[in-house]
């Protein structure tokens, strides 16, 4: 139990400046909360501007429709054509809804590219409705998909009900369920995570520096000539870590399960055996670091680049699904991704053990990997 | 400026030199790494939906139903797969569902079709089909955008159930996309990273600078000397301005080279406010450095103070339009914000940078506030030294 002093000795050193204190748990939790407000904000208001050109009673039905929904701002309903790619250029409108004139035979100058057979209305029944053009600005690829989607939805939705009696088949709306996030709100999804990830940046860049530090201000010498093991060294620049680590995420899980009303379906126990497993390969990687740079700053960017990684690959922000093959690997490798769907599997689905096993598996057979790596070339990198 | 003060500048500037000299592994990695990433993140980072892995249990088995599961299956967004000789007994409907139930649990499947005997037969009958879709929702995101194209494919498959011509609407909807007419996530995604990784560079690099001094104990000299605390802070940033720039220019020839990221407009002047909001990062960092009590402080602050407010506030993954005002005001200190706002019209709308004068004046000004504030901080601190 050696290793126990240079376990307090780092365990002080964690906490001598008193900036550390907030540094390490009221940082990330005020963090934890507003990217929790952040996420959990569904993609809402977006701004649009109706471009309407007809005049049909159907068309004010559409509009009312589209005014009281929450999903769009509607910030102007102009009667005149507008210059759409102009307003897109300034930013601040995400969609153009036009409906056409059907009294009109053609405009379609106006937005250009149209098809031949141009028929600005279409009758159908005794009803007749304009033609919808809904312009979007791409850019942001994820909300124009959202919010064409949403429009086809609004849109489409009302325009079906007057098929509904003639063809009931053609309105036809399946059935959906969504199992685990019923109202499909992002904070269940990302609110644990984002703890996760907090505790992942702080625990892995002080154990990166950890020697390194030692290194530059020349007490390393101290501790080589001390009896402890390379093992013994490993142990206690790391356990103060981990220790940290899991009061954060503690902390974390509290304040996610009362601001936000996240609580976890499955056992909170199996938690915690996947954070320590998890965090032993993440520290594993921070001590590898550690031995591998050769100041504080290389450390820096080294912990940087990793921890980048680790979030970009994580399946947190994008699925791991769309990856490509060539880089499939890097999440293969990727203890952080094993996290996150650990996590996932026991605040949503309330998954056991039996789920999970092979994940918390491999993320012991990476962190293994780095330590028996760090272990393997402790000597060589201290001493030059 | 006076001579005078120039020559005491360019002093800090050249000692600021050395110290990057000493430590020239820092710098060659801090050039390669944003490329890495780059490379990495702008070919793996998408939000498009690929291969949804789709279960369709189909207890009809009539050429309509299965019609309806080759209509899914043509869809280059779903991966779709059905029980192997599926056989309809009293019995056999239950343990499907179990079955579907469980692979779901699981994360084998993300969705699945339940299409019940009576499909074809309904349709026949002219009344409404009946079919079950269960999503599973443990990722919000993937699942909003699997029920929106289900609905989509939905309508399109039962556009049949009308009289020949017609469409499956009464009115017609075009949907049109400006800019970006694949929806592809790339051009959305780089000038995201570009910026988030300018941002997160240039903080990085001067966090360190004054946080070092004061471990070692350096920054006593520079508190007896003749040299004034503003003097200081400019001097210790400038050598670091360059290092970002050359890391800047090299990522935007990469972002261009490797992901097609165009520029229509004037260099002159996109040089002139990535300078700029270099500057904000710079100062930004130094900030740091000048609170921070050590180099551990400092990186911690940095990183916390980076990361994930240049990547979840600024709008490169959650529209700003959806926060609350609180956090838009929140997002509105955050550089990164108006650089994104900036790159993405310059690079994908070609529109020209005299749109974003205000922006520019914000990254300005905000630099300039950092900078007092970090001289003011400085200046405090040798007084109470003396």
């Amino acid at each position: 139990m050696r290793f126990f002093f240079l376990f307090r000795k780092e365990w002080r050193e964690i906490f001598r400046q008193r900036e550390m204190v907030a540094l390490l748990f009221i940082a990330p939790l005020i963090q934890t909360i507003i990217l929790g407000y952040v996420v959990r904000t569904d993609i809402t208001n977006i701004p649009v501007e109706i471009v309407n050109l007809s005049g049909s009673l159907e068309t004010r039905r559409l509009i009312n429709r589209l005014l009281a929904s929450p999903l769009f701002d509607v910030k102007s309903i102009s009667r005149e054509p507008v210059a759409v790619e102009k307003i897109f250029k300034k930013g601040k409108i995400k969609a153009v809804i036009i409906f056409e004139d059907e009294s009109k035979g053609n405009n379609q100058a106006m937005v250009g590219g149209l098809d031949e057979n141009y028929s600005p209305a279409v009758k159908s029944g005794p009803l007749s409705f304009p033609r919808i053009q809904v312009l979007l600005d791409g850019v942001d690829a994820n909300s124009a998909m959202l919010a064409a989607g949403y429009l086809y939805g609004i849109l489409g939705q009302s325009l079906a009900r007057f098929w509904q009696r003639e063809y009931p088949a053609a309105s036809f709306q399946p059935m959906t369920v969504i199992r685990f996030n019923p109202s499909l709100t992002s904070i269940y999804t990302m609110g644990p995570a984002i703890v996760a990830l907090l505790l992942t940046i702080i625990t892995i860049l002080l154990t990166g520096i950890g020697l390194v530090r030692e290194k530059e201000q020349q007490t390393l010498d101290t501790l080589l000539v001390s009896r402890l093991t390379p093992l013994e060294i490993f142990l206690g620049k790391t356990l103060p870590m981990a220790v940290v680590g899991l009061i954060e995420m503690t902390l974390g899980i509290i304040v996610v399960s009362f601001v936000f009303h996240v609580v976890p379906r499955g056992n909170l126990a199996y938690l915690f055996l996947a954070a320590l497993v998890y965090l032993f390969s993440l520290l594993s990687v921070g001590f590898l670091i550690s031995l591998l740079s050769q100041s504080q700053q290389q450390a820096l960017f080294f912990c940087w680049f990793t921890m980048l990684l680790f979030l970009m690959l994580s399946g947190l922000l994008t699925p791991v699904e769309n990856i490509p093959g060539a880089f499939r690997w890097l999440t293969v490798i990727n203890p952080l991704r094993y996290l996150i769907a650990i996590i996932r599997e026991i605040f949503l689905k309330g998954n056991s053990l039996a789920y999970f096993w092979q994940e918390i598996l491999i993320m012991a057979g990476l962190g293994l990997v780095a330590f028996l790596f760090s272990l393997g070339i402790f000597r060589r990198s201290v001493i030059k | 400026m006076r001579p005078g003060k120039i020559k005491r500048l360019i002093a800090v500037v050249e000692k600021e030199f050395i110290h990057l000299r000493r430590d020239p592994r820092s710098l060659v990695i801090i050039f390669i790494m944003p490329l890495v990433m780059i490379f990495i993140f702008g070919n793996v980072l998408s939000f498009d939906l690929k291969k949804i892995e789709t279960l369709i249990i189909d207890l009809d088995q009539s050429s309509l139903s299965r019609e309806l599961g080759s209509h899914f299956a043509a869809s280059s967004f779903y991966k779709v797969f059905s029980f192997e000789t599926p056989t309809i007994s009293p019995t056999g409907k239950v343990d499907y569902l179990a079955k579907a139930e469980e692979w779901l649990r699981q994360g084998k499947i993300k969705q699945y079709l339940y299409i019940p005997a009576d499909f074809a037969q309904r349709f026949g009958r002219r009344l409404e089909p009946r079919v079950l879709v269960v999503i599973d929702g443990s990722d919000a995101n993937v699942a909003n955008r699997v029920y929106q194209y289900n609905q989509r494919l939905f309508a399109q498959f039962f556009s049949r159930a009308l009289p020949a011509g017609a469409s499956s609407l009464p009115a017609r909807i075009e949907i049109k996309m400006y800019f970006n007419p694949e929806i592809i996530s790339i051009p959305f995604i780089i000038p995201g990273l570009v910026a988030a990784l300018m941002l997160m560079i240039s903080a990085l690099l001067t966090s360190l600078s004054l946080a070092r001094e004061k471990e070692t104990g350096s920054v006593e000299l520079l508190f007896i000397s003749p040299l004034r605390s503003s003097e200081i802070i400019v001097g210790k940033t400038i050598p670091y301005l360059l290092v970002s720039l050359l890391v800047g220019l090299a990522i935007f020839v990469f972002a261009r080279v490797f992901f097609g990221l165009e520029f229509r407009g004037s260099y002159f002047l996109l040089f002139i406010i990535a300078l700029i909001y270099i500057l904000s990062g710079l100062a930004l960092g130094i900030l740091i450095s000048t609170v921070a009590s050590s180099q551990k402080v400092a990186m911690i602050a940095t990183l916390l103070g980076t990361i994930l407010p240049s990547m979840f506030l600024t709008g490169f993954i959650f529209p700003l339009e959806s926060l609350a005002p609180l956090l838009r005001a929140i997002s509105y200190i955050v550089p990164a914000t108006y650089f994104l706002r900036i790159l993405r019209g310059v690079a994908l709308k070609g529109a020209s940078l005299e749109h974003f004068l205000f922006e520019a004046g914000m990254l300005l000004a905000m630099s300039l506030v950092l900078l007092a504030l970090a001289s003011k901080k400085f200046q405090a601190m040798r007084q109470a030294k003396r």
